[in-house]
């Protein structure tokens, strides 16, 4: 138990010291950077798991941050891959019961407006100014995910008139507790526009949106976790697909930083999945965090021309 | 509330597996594609447009000077140039990136069929934005 923690603990220390190492190596042959960035996403793919986020929010700052890749493209990689990676769980999760399509469309439907409006916007802006911009979000989400650590959730009680509409309740079987757990919405409104704002910071940076979802679904739409993990990655296929059509259609796309990004994430997911069984959730939580602040920072500084 | 039924929960498990279905089968052919065009371009058995020892010049480019600097492809005109290496890994992203429009192309006569508007509205609504975005004719690029 404790070499796993101490392991995931190395691994999230790791992805940027390697990635440092790769910006600061003065004659590195263009080879040295698809096998650097392969490792660095590998260890990134560990960490994501573990604390429960997505790969994108981690890949956009650190690989943005330390190597030596245009923002742009770093940019419509880390959309990418999270849609890669949210495409790979889709099927399972929809077979499973543990994401809801029709809970996941009419969000997924603001938020691929948003995640379109956000991926225009990024690629008008000055460069500087996205990274400054990225580094105070990277910085906030990691604020977000410290406060709401102890949240505890308010299962909707009933569902309002939106929800009604839309069909937005329903049950889906939990294999934990051995039964079935009925579930409604509310605040439904809030939730559209939210994640019309989710979708567009994703499109803007790249980052995915796990990070904000689930406490979307959960904390303001009273959804249950398992449901809202499950759904949320259902609602990141759809939303980042728009998205990344945008950065492609407009020529962001270099396979020598996508594709072993792309495997490197995907690999190191399956390494965490079987160190999360393991790992307390509040280590997973705090490895994270220290993560994202090291990321923000670096991002901040960037662009702020330090 | 009073019409969630029995029945609606089976529809919803039949819509899923269609959806999931779909998903999955979008999903093997993408990274199969994307996997076996890498290895065609780190290979080189097609040329690639931009050689790979000279992308260390350009990859820290702004993607619009990238484009103007190295004729990069933007919109749909990698098609025309799928002999290069390079340019044939956009296959397996494009196919990854139009599952979602497939597997909604493919649950909307299941939602028109079972008439429920309001998710045929949705997917419609879907279709549009998401066929907007991948044409690129309403978001223009360079």
């Amino acid at each position: 138990m404790r070499l796993l923690t101490r392991a995931a603990a190395a691994a999230a220390a790791l992805a940027p010291a390697f990635a440092h190492a790769a910006a600061t190596a003065p004659s590195l042959p263009w080879w040295g950077w698809p096998i650097l960035l392969f490792v660095t996403t590998f260890l990134m793919g560990i960490v994501a798991v573990v604390g429960g986020i997505g790969g994108g929010v981690l890949f956009v700052p650190i690989v943005g941050g330390f190597f030596p890749f245009h923002l742009d493209f770093v940019r419509s990689a880390g959309l990418l891959l999270a849609l890669c990676g949210s495409l790979a769980s889709g099927p399972g999760l929809l077979r499973s019961g543990l994401a809801n399509l029709r809970l996941a469309m009419p969000l997924a439907l603001t938020g691929s407006v948003g995640g379109i409006a956000g991926a225009l916007i990024g690629l008008a802006l000055p460069t500087r100014v996205v990274q400054v911009a990225l580094g105070t979000t990277v910085l906030l989400i990691a604020l977000l995910m410290w406060w709401t650590r102890h949240s505890r959730q308010e299962s909707a009680h009933e569902a309002d008139r939106w929800a009604i509409a839309l069909g937005l309740y329903g049950r889906y079987h939990d294999p934990a507790v051995g039964h079935d757990v009925h579930w409604k919405v509310h605040r439904t409104g809030w939730g559209l526009v939210t994640f019309f704002g989710i979708g567009m910071v994703g499109g803007l940076f790249g980052l995915g949106a796990g990070w904000a979802n689930v406490p979307t679904l959960t904390l303001l739409m009273g959804i249950p976790l398992k449901l809202a993990l499950g759904t949320s990655g259902l609602a990141i296929s759809i939303i980042n697909t728009s998205a990344a059509w945008v950065y492609m259609n407009n020529g962001a796309l270099l396979p020598i930083l996508h594709v072993p990004s792309i495997l490197g994430v995907m690999l190191g997911a399956r390494v965490g999945v079987r160190m999360l069984k393991r790992i307390s959730s509040a280590t997973a939580h705090r490895i994270v965090i220290a993560a994202l602040v090291v990321a923000g920072l670096r991002a901040l500084t960037q662009g702020l021309g330090f | 509330m009073a019409k969630h039924t029995v029945h609606d929960g089976d529809l919803l498990e039949l819509e899923q597996a269609i959806y999931a279905r779909w998903l999955s089968f979008g999903v093997h052919v993408g990274f199969s594609a994307l996997v076996v065009s890498f290895l065609v371009y780190l290979t080189r058995l097609l040329p690639p447009g931009v050689r790979p020892e000279d992308l260390p010049g350009y990859w820290g480019l702004p993607v619009a000077q990238y484009v103007k600097a190295t004729g990069a492809p933007t919109g749909w005109s990698w098609l025309r140039r799928l002999g290069e290496g390079d340019l044939l890994n956009f296959v397996g992203f494009a196919i990854l990136a139009s599952t979602t429009l497939l597997c909604y192309l493919r649950m909307l006569p299941v939602f028109l069929g079972t008439r429920q508007r309001v998710l045929a509205t949705i997917c419609i609504a879907e279709i549009v934005v998401l066929v907007a975005a991948a044409s690129g004719m309403v978001f223009p690029h360079p």
